[in-house]
């Protein structure tokens, strides 16, 4: 082996195939994800996305098949070799997270921890109670503590022992949509710091663009497709995927007026509120909708950019701006509603955007597409 | 606002009635006994008679070693029952609860014909010098075969109860099957194993028929605190309120012990 600066681990990933039969359901599949990035199995409930993970952990034992995991077999059914879990080093996370509920939060997280002295023990529990921001908490049981709150205490608990592999399955599917989106980004942060690959389980496919490195589209246990999250499940131009992807701008109005003679309607968030122009729908006045618009497509001005094409035109004041590489997102505080711009770190500077400003956000109709609710 | 349907809540007629009526029905016998106890006075001088005194410690020794014995054999069981829900499981399962509703005079008429001498295993056992019958031996196989299922039953559900997600997880933060039963499983599952001890015990320290039939009543020997008890009848009913007395103490101490234990904080969790 080559020199190794100290403390350095070997960054290797995790890979393996597997063919399961049980009962009527036959899994046929192959994976392979990188130290440091999220692989996301995306397919509909039922097609045998959890039982890879499975597999991949131990809980269940493939009739043929070979897993590895940071440079590791542990499952080789060619030469009968088999690694029970708990020799496995993964860390799981279920969608209910499991909490043991007789176990406190710090409890919890040094559960796994009992091959360490007393004083390491308490030393490796506080350091994830800070990085998980768990402060305040630790004495806690499960259910006294927020959905959010648990999935981090889930998380610091399955990366207490040093995990090779991190296996996600459905991590969000037991939060509402706001803290979803919100804990998308800080879980994947966390994984990708860890500097171990993640498999993660997911039927959403927005989850699955914005977690994964790349995607395997899992249907009636076999790999449909794999590569890059937008190659396989991004198609530009297409409204409904566009929503999926993530728009930043949901809003939900009301349709105060239609122009079938511009091709547009107008929508309005109150009497007070303000007034979208959105390209024409087939719905009816007061019908309430929900109109997206991608924060990159919004145009930020000092002054109201009269004479201009763009219908939109919209007064607000500055009410945050958070660094989103590449770029900035500015929030402004419309009358009703809250809009995201993003806009890149030159623009930012050279407007000089601080809190508080008094901004117009501009944007064109045709960059407004209509959602309806349909569950 | 007061209505009608007010009147079905939580204090409504029917209901208030039943609750009285039963409670009088369970209260008076045992009212009546310690107003018995006290009014003899002798209470603590028949109790601590050489005869009382020996069934006494016979009745604890025998239904120790009887919980022991249940929980070494009932505990694995009662995990395999609550994970194997197989079709052969399914019907052993069945099977465990035949104790409870057999007549324990029934059970002891059977276990004599299995483990007496003229029983199916009666010479295997006379052959390695043992002879069950009569003996403080067949006084916990007694106790063991009616109280078994108690704990077996309430194990289970124990078991049953606590999500097979919690062993999986347990397991990937690398702790064996075997550790995470003990670290995990028995303390999710306290309380149930808990009340199981209790009625099990309070079984086997109530147990009559088939320790009558099997083990007869030997004073010092095979005779627990209800056989002492019925025997004391024949002579001295002081004595048998006293021995009365003792059991009714011990029941109720059981019941306050399993209360307390089984207050547990997670478990009123939402």
């Amino acid at each position: 082996m080559m020199n190794r600066p100290a403390g350095e681990q070997a960054l290797t990933g995790a890979r393996g195939w597997a063919k399961y039969r049980v009962g009527d359901f036959s899994l046929d599949v192959e994976w392979e994800a990188e130290a440091g990035e999220v692989l996301t199995l995306f397919g509909p409930s039922g097609a045998g996305k959890t039982t890879i993970l499975r597999a991949i952990a131990g809980l269940v034992k493939p009739q043929e098949g070979r897993v590895e995991i940071g440079g590791r077999t542990v499952f080789d059914s060619k030469t009968g070799l088999w690694e029970p879990p708990h020799k496995r080093r993964i860390g799981l996370l279920t969608q209910n997270y499991h909490l043991f509920p007789n176990l406190s939060v710090s409890e919890n997280i040094a559960y796994g921890l009992s091959g360490l002295d007393s004083t390491s023990r308490r030393e490796r529990v506080t350091e994830l109670v800070e990085s998980f921001q768990l402060d305040e908490l630790e004495e806690r049981r499960p259910h006294e503590i927020s959905g959010g709150q648990q999935q981090r205490a889930a998380l610091a608990r399955a990366l207490a022992p040093g995990p090779s592999l991190m296996l996600l399955d459905e991590p969000f599917n037991s939060l509402d949509v706001e803290l979803r989106r919100a804990l998308r980004s800080e879980l994947r942060a966390s994984i990708i710091s860890a500097g171990i690959p993640a498999i993660m389980v997911t039927h959403d496919i927005e989850e699955a663009i914005s977690m994964g490195d790349s995607v395997q589209v899992i249907n009636d246990g076999r790999v449909e497709a794999a590569g890059r999250p937008l190659e396989i499940l991004g198609q530009p131009g297409q409204g409904r995927v566009a929503r999926l992807i993530g728009v930043e701008n949901l809003l939900d109005l009301a349709v105060a007026s239609l122009h079938p003679q511009d091709g547009t309607m107008v929508c309005s968030a109150g009497e007070a509120g303000l007034r979208l122009e959105v390209p024409l729908s087939d719905v009816r006045r007061d019908e309430e909708v929900t109109v997206g618009i991608r924060a990159s497509d919004i145009i930020l001005a000092h002054t109201e950019p009269v004479g201009s094409s763009a219908r939109n035109r919209i007064a607000g004041v500055v009410s945050g701006v958070q660094l989103r590489p590449p770029g900035y997102e500015v929030t402004l505080q419309c009358p009703g509603v809250q809009l995201k711009c993003h806009i890149t770190g030159t623009s930012l500077n050279e407007m000089g955007v601080k809190q508080g400003d008094e901004l117009w956000a501009v944007f064109k109709a045709s960059s407004c597409f209509l959602v309806r609710d349909q569950g | 606002m007061r209505t009608f349907v007010a009147n079905l809540g939580p204090w409504n007629p029917v209901g208030s009635a039943a609750t009285a009526i039963y409670c009088l029905f369970i209260c008076l016998p045992v009212a009546a006994l310690l107003f018995k106890a006290v009014q003899q006075g002798n209470l603590l001088e028949s109790a601590l008679s050489e005869t009382a005194l020996l069934a006494l410690r016979l009745s604890l020794v025998t239904s120790a070693i009887s919980m022991v014995l249940v929980i070494l054999v009932g505990t694995p069981f009662a995990r395999l029952l609550a994970r194997n829900r197989s079709l052969p499981m399914r019907i052993i399962d069945q099977l465990v609860e035949l104790p409870i509703i057999l007549p324990p005079v029934v059970a002891g008429v059977a276990m004599l014909l299995a483990f007496g001498r003229q029983g199916v295993l009666g010479p295997c056992l006379s052959a390695l010098g043992i002879s069950l019958p009569f003996t403080a031996g067949a006084v916990v196989f007694a106790q063991v075969f009616v109280a078994a299922p108690f704990y077996i039953r309430s194990a289970k559900l124990g078991f049953m109860a606590v999500p097979k997600e919690y062993e999986d997880i347990s397991q990937t933060l690398g702790v064996s099957p075997l550790r995470t039963f003990f670290r995990l499983v028995v303390p999710l599952a306290a309380p149930s194993l808990l009340t199981g001890i209790a009625l099990a015990w309070a079984r086997a320290l109530s147990e009559f028929g088939a320790t009558i039939m099997f083990a007869g009543n030997l004073t010092g020997k095979t005779q627990t605190m209800p056989l002492a008890i019925m025997s004391a009848m024949e002579s001295s009913l002081d004595t048998a309120v006293a021995l009365s007395v003792m059991l009714l103490i011990g029941a109720l101490a059981i019941l306050t012990a399993l209360t307390i234990l089984t207050r547990n904080n997670w478990r009123s969790a939402p």
